[in-house]
Parts: structure tokens; C-alpha cells; sequence
């Protein structure tokens, strides 16, 4: 097997990186590969609740890297999806305790063992965040239509580049509404300021936090915008390069339109 | 008349998501050359005054920006070109 790594970055943090990495995780799982998620942000984890496995962590990605444990003893296996596993961060050290050199190693390894691995991030573009960026050949920038996470957005596109990265971008919390009201940046506006290719477009939905209460992957629910648009996301890296970009739509807009008709605005 | 007061509620103030826009590409285009607010404003006008010696130029639609390859910045001055002035001899 040779796996790819693709990290999910975004500068600024609360802008969706982790919710984000699990849907895509969890959506190429579905598509029938064999997918570890890893838990980047040692010190502060989080995948684990968001994926409902904060029960069973017995070794992390610490413990891997400094060959306390093998890989398989620290992949915790999802409940719900075949093929998902999650190595998840320790809770006690702090970002210095990873070689470069051994994560190199870790990375090697992985890539033997699965299709897909997906690194999260921590917030930053400090020594977590460069840890997490090793050995990746695929990064994805995760920003939502403001201004500052479009900046701290653009300052990890540079560094990445200078990695030899390219990276994609996902444009998170689009609402629809206040794109049409100009209140908010559209994707395209983003996209026009960072000059960047496009991974995809991601709509505001109440359902993920929703989700994340409960500890079930959004891409199972049918009626999560959010998680459908994960899943597109993940087709697209899953060899679908040109599956379509789908603006996100108000739900209330086709009554904008009557209203319009009939000259009620 | 109900329309028209409607039209004064709903009338469109200048977007705010456009200020947003203009902010961002401004402060990106500085953070990156390590040049600031300022300098970028005087540079913009100096281009300016020099292309309009030899061109009319649409002052409203220019646009400065830095374009980023793999490891290449460029700074990108793009200006529509209305006439071109006559020169006296």
C-alpha cells in the first residue's frame, strides 16, 4: 500500500479544521478506503469526543512516535464506519516531545498501512503545526469568509508553498443568506484574495455541532448540508478531480424569488 | 408610496463584505512585502502619475496585487487603458 497524507491546516483556530478532518476521514472511509485519522495537536486533543472515542484511547500518537507502541495498538478503530481509525494526541506533553526524524519514521509506516491518512492540525504556525506537515503530500487550508481567518488562511498558504506544498482550500460556514445581502465574503471573493484552488465549499449547518455532542459522524446524516458537502470533498480527493463546486443556496431564497415576482420587495 | 418606503428600508449601503474584500488584499499585499499602508498608497500613486504621463487610465478600476507562484512573488499593477495621450512636440 502507498498511502497518501494529506494535512488540514488553516492558521487561525475555531474555524472548523477538526470537524472538517474527521467528515473527510470518516467520507473517504465510506468510499471504501482504509483511513487513519491523526490527532496533530498534542497537549490539546479533540478528535477523540468529536468522534465519539474519547472511551477508548489506551496509546496515542506520542507513544507511537517515541516507540512506546506499535501503530495498530494506538488506531482506534471507529464504531460506526468499517475502515476508519483514529490515532488520537496526548492529553499530557507538550509539542516538544516529537522528532522530526521520528515522525518521519511514523509517516513512512502509516503510509504502508493505509489508503489515506489525514493529519489535524493544531492552530498556529509553530512547531505543532510544522510537526503536523511532515512527510505530507497533500495539504488542505480550512477558512471561514472573515477577515482574520482569511489572513492567518493566507500566511499558512505561504509557508506551505515554501514547503513545496500546494495546497487546496475549503471555505467553511458559507451562509448563503448573507453572501446575497453582501454581509459576508462569497467563496469567490476568498478565493480571488488568496489565489488558491478550491478543495471545496462548505455551508453553515446547526448539525455539526449537533454531531459533535453526540460523538456520530456527519457524513452518516442524510440531512446534514455540511456533511454532504464533506463528502463531495472527499470524492474529489478520492479521483473525482472534477466533480462540480456547488455554491451553497438559501433554502428561503426560492421564496425571495416569488416574493420578488410578485413585487413584495 | 409603500414601495417607495420600502426602497428607502431596503436601500443598499456600500456592502460591507466588499470593505472586507479591498482590507484583505490590501494588508495581504503588505504583509507579504513587509511594506506598509503608506508606502503601498504612495507607490500606487507614484505608478499612477507615471503612467498617466503617457496614458489616460481609468483611476477607479486599478487594481495593485501581489501575484504568488511556487516560489516567485510579482507585484501585479493592472490598469484599464482609456486613451492614450498625445504627445506635444
Amino acid at each position: 500500500m502507498e498511502g497518501k497524507i494529506i494535512v488540514v491546516t488553516s492558521g487561525k483556530g475555531g474555524v472548523g479544521k477538526t470537524t472538517t478532518t474527521s467528515a473527510i476521514g470518516a467520507a473517504l472511509a465510506l468510499e471504501g478506503n482504509r483511513v487513519a485519522i491523526v490527532d496533530m495537536d498534542i497537549g490539546l486533543r479533540n478528535l477523540d469526543v468529536v468522534m465519539g472515542l474519547e472511551n477508548r484511547i489506551v496509546f496515542n500518537i506520542v507513544d507511537v512516535v517515541q516507540q512506546k507502541c506499535k501503530i495498530e495498538q494506538a488506531a482506534i478503530r471507529d464504531r460506526r464506519i468499517e475502515n476508519l481509525f483514529l490515532i488520537p494526541a496526548s492529553q499530557s506533553d507538550n509539542k516538544d516531545v516529537l522528532s522530526t526524524a521520528g515522525i518521519e519514521r511514523v509517516a513512512e509506516d502509516l503510509r504502508k498501512q493505509f489508503d489515506y491518512i489525514i493529519m489535524d492540525s493544531p492552530a498556529g504556525i509553530e512547531r505543532g503545526f510544522e510537526n503536523s506537515i511532515v512527510g505530507a503530500s497533500e495539504a488542505l487550508v480550512v477558512c471561514t469568509p472573515d477577515v482574520s481567518a482569511v489572513r492567518d488562511a493566507d500566511r499558512v498558504i505561504g509557508i506551505l508553498y515554501s514547503r513545496s506544498l500546494t495546497p487546496k482550500l475549503i471555505v467553511n460556514r458559507i451562509e448563503p443568506g448573507r453572501v446575497k445581502r453582501g454581509e459576508m465574503l462569497s467563496h469567490e471573493d476568498v478565493m480571488d484574495v488568496l489565489a488558491i484552488e478550491l478543495a471545496g465549499l462548505v455551508p453553515m449547518d446547526d448539525k455539526v455541532l449537533i454531531s459533535s455532542n453526540t460523538g456520530t459522524p456527519l457524513v452518516l446524516q442524510n440531512d446534514s448540508k455540511a456533511g454532504q458537502a464533506f463528502k463531495r470533498i472527499a470524492r474529489r480527493l478520492n479521483g473525482e478531480a472534477d466533480l462540480p463546486f456547488e455554491a451553497p443556496t438559501d433554502r428561503s431564497s426560492m421564496w425571495g424569488k416569488i416574493s420578488r415576482t410578485f413585487g413584495l420587495r | 408610496m409603500l414601495s417607495g418606503l420600502l426602497k428607502r428600508f431596503t436601500r443598499q449601503k456600500t456592502k460591507s463584505k466588499d470593505e472586507a474584500k479591498k482590507r484583505l488584499q490590501f494588508s495581504l499585499i503588505y504583509d507579504k512585502l513587509d511594506l506598509n499602508d503608506t508606502i503601498l498608497m504612495d507607490l500606487q500613486n507614484d505608478i499612477v502619475d507615471v503612467i498617466s504621463k503617457y496614458f489616460e487610465i481609468d483611476k477607479q478600476s486599478l487594481e495593485l496585487k501581489v501575484k504568488r507562484d511556487d516560489n516567485v512573488s510579482a507585484l501585479v499593477f493592472n490598469t484599464p487603458i482609456l486613451q492614450v495621450r498625445r504627445r506635444r512636440a
